[in-house]
């Protein structure tokens, strides 16, 4: 690579930065108008949603490179990279976390109800320090397997830069087989963690704003539309890296097919976990659970939310979907997935809308969410290209990592 | 890299060879082992006949446990078939070779099942003799069956999914027969020439038959989380406390895939011995079920977990006392057998060892089964025997028939498919060379 | 009607019958038919064939029984004017079952409707010009060539490598 060529992608490299930064500014900006305005609610709740979207796409698309690995599949190694550049987040993830806190008073709408017992579960220590120790522990595996799938790939090449150098330092100690033997046990371990983690938080975070609603398929519900809008966000990076870097990520025509059907199966798995959870609960009829689904999917205003999220997440990329060509498709495939991010983003506001900005006659939905918004996108954009540019090679890794389903 | 599901030294001709033997003459074992299984069948229809005559009060069921061993039987029985139809239609739609050995036994457990279970709830109707009133036709009053009825789902779900299992099974057999046909002589091979309605394989049969294949498998899929999911309702739909949960439909797809796979087990490991099929069903294949197993089994581990976090959460005194009940009450020994065979046992697959050998395989295989059995048991007659008033709990014991009943229908599936492996090819040849060709293809 | 000829070539192995049918394309001789015992991806290039059609009648059949499951709960659900249970006459929530299981039925139907359409099965005549190794492991290529073309077609395949087999 000539000099030329290495002062244009720094420069590249800069600019993007600059864009990140320029967006997280605004979010941060926009969300300090809607706290000190009149209603400092709505930017909390403007805040939890973007945190939950934001991480569980982060938290899916890791879970993409784990489950290509435990189940030993032929065709995604290039898309495996491309996927851990997503655990980059999990730190701000975390840090949002605590900072969520500072809301608490917004957030948590049981805080000063009569929980009639519940209040052992539901109440602000103990839910802090499990959610905090589950977030710790699902990040933490996280991150010991990315080092060692990171190790397996790449830890005898030559490092640049002092973060490199001190991790092939690590490397170094560990040979291949039981790089690649704990990669695969912390592999298990974090889907394991994604699962449990990802219920709980779906449980505390979103199902206990309204503390007397129940539904045993809530969690599992959580960590789906993680890993659908993980596989979203995958497919959009996936793309923008086949397009913009000059030996397309070593992606092939072939991975974006597979993902593609890959994302049209969980377009499926959503729809039918909230379809099943819909008829149950319409179908007994009973009041203690019926609320909950009236007032969000038969009355003003959050019944056209309701058709619009459904729309957005099944109605429209079904049928498109189904057709082959769209899947290779770039021009198709990532307006789709952003409308699915997009819809899957305006699903939280229809579950947690009710309970946080409680008797709304309008839909509490402005200018300024959508500000918020592109500033937590900001903060994903930025580690994921710190992470891409932290590991270039990534990109030569290709289907070399690749290993037979037997 | 060799896919090494299917050992390199199986040729075209040795695969053949392999599968077609199995349809030679039968042995005296053989006709012991169908003339027992028949004498078990008699048995059941005895039973069935008995409780026709004198009502269907003759089993266990009451007030205010109406669904016994019946219903136990139906879901288990419906379980066993969705993990065939997973193995042969899912796992083609991942590409994933490994399931080509055991895909046509698998497929054939699931039709064998289906029909199986779809005998119960005929058997569980009090007035057997008036069950056409469920075909959609207008009597004399107007009145059409009730499509709100959960009941009427699962009768349109179940013959949705016996027609297409059975015409994916037919299809994805005709290249089969069609080899079978070329091999065979005299009354066999016509009627052979028959069954594979002319197949010969040119490549306007084979363009056609592809893409048909795939869309088969990509409509199986669907269908077989449709099915379990209606199955579930007939029990999430209503309002008892145990039952009102809106993970049953994904729990119960997974209970079901879990008992399917054991089941999967159960059947190929004698298989394998007898019929020689080491070479073409390998030990990795089964390694591959276990595995998958282990999976299934850790859904229903957190299934289990998340109902009783949630009844805890919601604080509902009937739903903690129904749960309270289950761990600690009068059918804790049955659910504790549920648990522990499950999700405790399974867990065994873990180890490389375990899950390696043989014994190991077929005897937690059938331990799962018993724990699905039982899962049932828990969730059908422990939620209604112990619901909202106290003063209606009461218990249920099966009786005798319906024992002779389980019984029959356990010797149903098992008479069935074993009269197929003798009479039909066990393994589906042409997958196993497409295996073996895209094998040599991928080198280099 | 001319004194037709067939003749049909065995390969073992699908390079070679892919490069024979390439070249029979070129000769004076008919290609009828190639059989084989698995789908064979570079016999499918060398005859150039194009995708399967059968999807459309899956199509049709989807769409009829997805309209045909919810008109038979409706329909039926109408004839019994009655709030019954609390729900809706017609409640589209749980008629989506109904409709959902009857698209996937008439789906696989038109599978099975594309399937004897397209290929013409069941047809018992076909057998006359093939021969029972094709179901085994070797790839057959059929073609044909009036009376005096029969040497040449003959040699032509086992210059191929194949082994001959005529009909007539």
């Amino acid at each position: 690579m000539s000099l030329n060529d290495t002062d244009l992608a720094i420069m590249k490299g800069k600019r993007l930065y600059l864009l990140f930064a320029v967006l997280a500014v605004i979010g941060v900006a926009a969300f300090f108008y809607g706290l000190l305005g009149q209603n400092p609610q709505r930017a909390w709740q403007a805040y939890l949603i973007n945190f939950l979207v934001w991480s569980g796409i982060a938290q899916g698309a890791l879970l993409f490179s784990t489950l290509m690995h435990t189940t030993k599949a032929r065709w995604s190694g290039a898309l495996s990279s491309a996927a851990e550049s997503f655990s980059a987040f999990f730190p701000i993830s975390f840090i949002l976390f605590l900072l969520l806190f500072l809301g608490k008073e917004h957030v948590f709408t049981w805080l000063h109800q009569d929980l009639h017992g519940k209040e052992v579960w539901l109440n602000l220590p103990f839910l802090f320090a499990r959610d905090f120790f589950g977030l710790g522990i699902l990040y933490g595996l996280g991150f010991a397997y990315l080092y060692y799938a990171l190790g397996s790939k790449i830890g005898t090449l030559q490092p640049r830069g002092k973060i490199r150098t001190l991790l092939h330092k690590y490397w170094a100690s560990v040979d291949l087989q039981r790089c690649q033997s704990r990669k695969s046990t912390f592999g298990i371990l974090y889907m394991l963690a994604f699962a449990l983690v990802l219920s709980l938080i779906g449980y505390d975070l979103v199902m206990s704003m309204d503390p007397h609603w129940v539904s045993t398929l809530f969690g599992a519900y959580t960590f789906v539309k993680a890993f659908y809008t993980g596989l979203g966000g995958l497919i959009i990076l996936a793309w923008l890296l086949y397009l913009k870097t000059e030996n397309g990520f070593g992606l092939q025509l072939s991975d974006f097919h597979d993902v593609g059907k890959l994302f049209f199966a969980f377009c499926l798995v959503w729809a039918d976990f909230f379809y099943v959870q819909l008829v149950v609960i319409w179908y007994g009829n009973i009041s203690e659970l019926t609320g909950y689904l009236i007032e969000r999917t038969m009355t003003p205003p959050w019944k056209s939310l309701a058709w619009t999220v459904f729309t957005m997440c099944f109605i429209l990329p079904f049928p498109v979907l189904l057709n082959r060509k769209v899947k290779t498709t770039p021009r198709l495939m990532i307006p789709l997935c952003s409308i699915v991010i997009v819809g899957i983003w305006l699903e939280h506001l229809l579950l947690l809308g009710p309970a946080l900005s409680r008797d709304a006659v309008v839909l509490p939905l402005n200018f300024t969410d959508a500000l918020i918004s592109l500033g937590f996108l900001g903060l994903l954009l930025a580690a994921i290209t710190f992470f891409l540019k932290l590991f270039p090679e990534l990109g030569r890794v290709g289907k070399h990592e690749v290993m037979e389903w037997k | 890299m060799m896919n090494n599901s299917v050992s390199s030294e199986m040729t075209y001709a040795k695969i053949d060879q392999t599968v077609l033997d199995t349809l030679s003459p039968a042995t005296r074992p053989y006709w012991i082992t169908i003339a027992l299984l028949l004498l078990g069948i008699l048995l059941g229809a005895a039973c069935w006949l008995y409780q026709i005559f004198v009502g269907i009060g003759v089993g266990g069921q009451n007030n205010p446990v109406a669904w016994g061993t019946y219903l136990i039987n139906f879901v288990f029985w419906v379980g066993i078939a969705h993990s065939g139809t997973l193995i042969s239609a899912i796992l083609h739609l991942f590409r994933a070779g490994w399931r080509n050995p055991i895909a046509r036994a698998a497929e054939t457990m699931t039709v064998f099942a289906v029909c199986t279970a779809g005998l119960f709830p005929f058997i569980h109707l009090g007035r057997v003799w008036v069950v056409y009133y469920m075909l959609p036709y207008p009597n004399q009053r107007g009145l059409w069956p009730n499509f709100l009825s959960p009941l009427v789902f699962d009768l349109i779900a179940i013959s949705t999914y016996l027609t297409v299992s059975s015409l994916f099974w037919y299809t994805g057999m005709l290249p089969d027969l069609a080899t079978v046909r070329d091999r065979a002589e005299g009354l066999r091979k016509k009627i052979f020439t028959v069954l594979s309605l002319g197949w010969t394989g040119e490549h306007e049969h084979w363009r056609h038959f592809s893409r048909i294949y795939l869309f088969f498998a990509a409509l199986a899929t669907p269908l077989v989380i449709s099915v379990h999911s209606v199955v579930s309702w007939d029990f999430a739909l209503g309002i008892v406390p145990g039952w009102h949960s809106t993970i049953f439909a994904p729990y119960f797809v997974a209970g079901a895939i879990h008992s399917g796979l054991a089941m999967v087990l159960t059947l190929m490991i004698p298989l394998r011995r007898i019929f020689h099929y080491e070479n073409i069903i390998t030990l990795s294949v089964l390694e591959n079920v276990a595995k998958t197993i282990i999976l299934t089994g850790l859904i229903v581990a957190f299934s289990y977990a998340t109902e009783y976090f949630l009844a805890w959460y919601s604080h509902n005194i009937v739903e903690l006392e129904t749960f309270r009940w289950r761990a600690v009450g009068d059918y804790s020994l049955q659910f504790w057998i549920m648990v522990i065979c499950n999700t405790v046992i399974p867990l065994l697959f873990f180890f490389k060892k375990i899950r390696t050998s043989l014994a190991w395989l077929f005897g937690i295989s059938i331990i799962v089964n018993i724990g699905m059995w039982f899962e049932r048991f828990v969730i059908i007659v422990g939620s209604v025997a112990h619901d909202f008033i106290p003063h209606a709990w009461g218990l249920y014991t099966p009786t005798a028939i319906e024992l002779g009943i389980l019984l029959g229908s356990f010797c149903l599936f098992f008479f069935l498919f074993i009269l197929f492996v003798k009479h039909l090819p066990s393994v589906s040849m042409t997958e196993i060379k497409e295996t073996a060709f895209a094998g040599e293809n991928h080198d280099g | 009607m001319t004194d037709r000829h067939h003749v049909l070539g065995l390969f073992t192995d699908d390079s070679r019958a892919a490069a024979a049918t390439d070249r029979l394309r070129q000769s004076p001789w008919q290609l009828q038919k190639v059989f084989s015992p698995v789908p064979s991806r570079k016999l499918t290039d060398a005859l150039k064939l194009e995708r399967s059609r059968a999807g459309y009648f899956t199509l049709c059949g989807g769409i009829i029984g997805f309209i045909s499951g919810f008109s038979l709960a409706i329909f039926t659900a109408t004839r019994w004017n009655l709030i019954v249970g609390g729900k809706p006459i017609v409640a589209l929530i749980p008629f989506f079952i109904v409709g959902f299981e009857c698209t996937i039925l008439f789906a696989v139907i038109g599978n099975i409707i594309g399937m004897l359409a397209l290929t013409g099965l069941p047809r018992y005549d076909n057998l006359r010009y093939y021969d029972p190794r094709c179901s085994g492991s070797h790839f057959g290529i059929l073609a044909s060539c009036d009376a005096d073309g029969l040497e040449g077609l003959t040699g032509f395949f086992q210059q191929q490598g194949a082994e001959v087999k005529v009909f007539d």
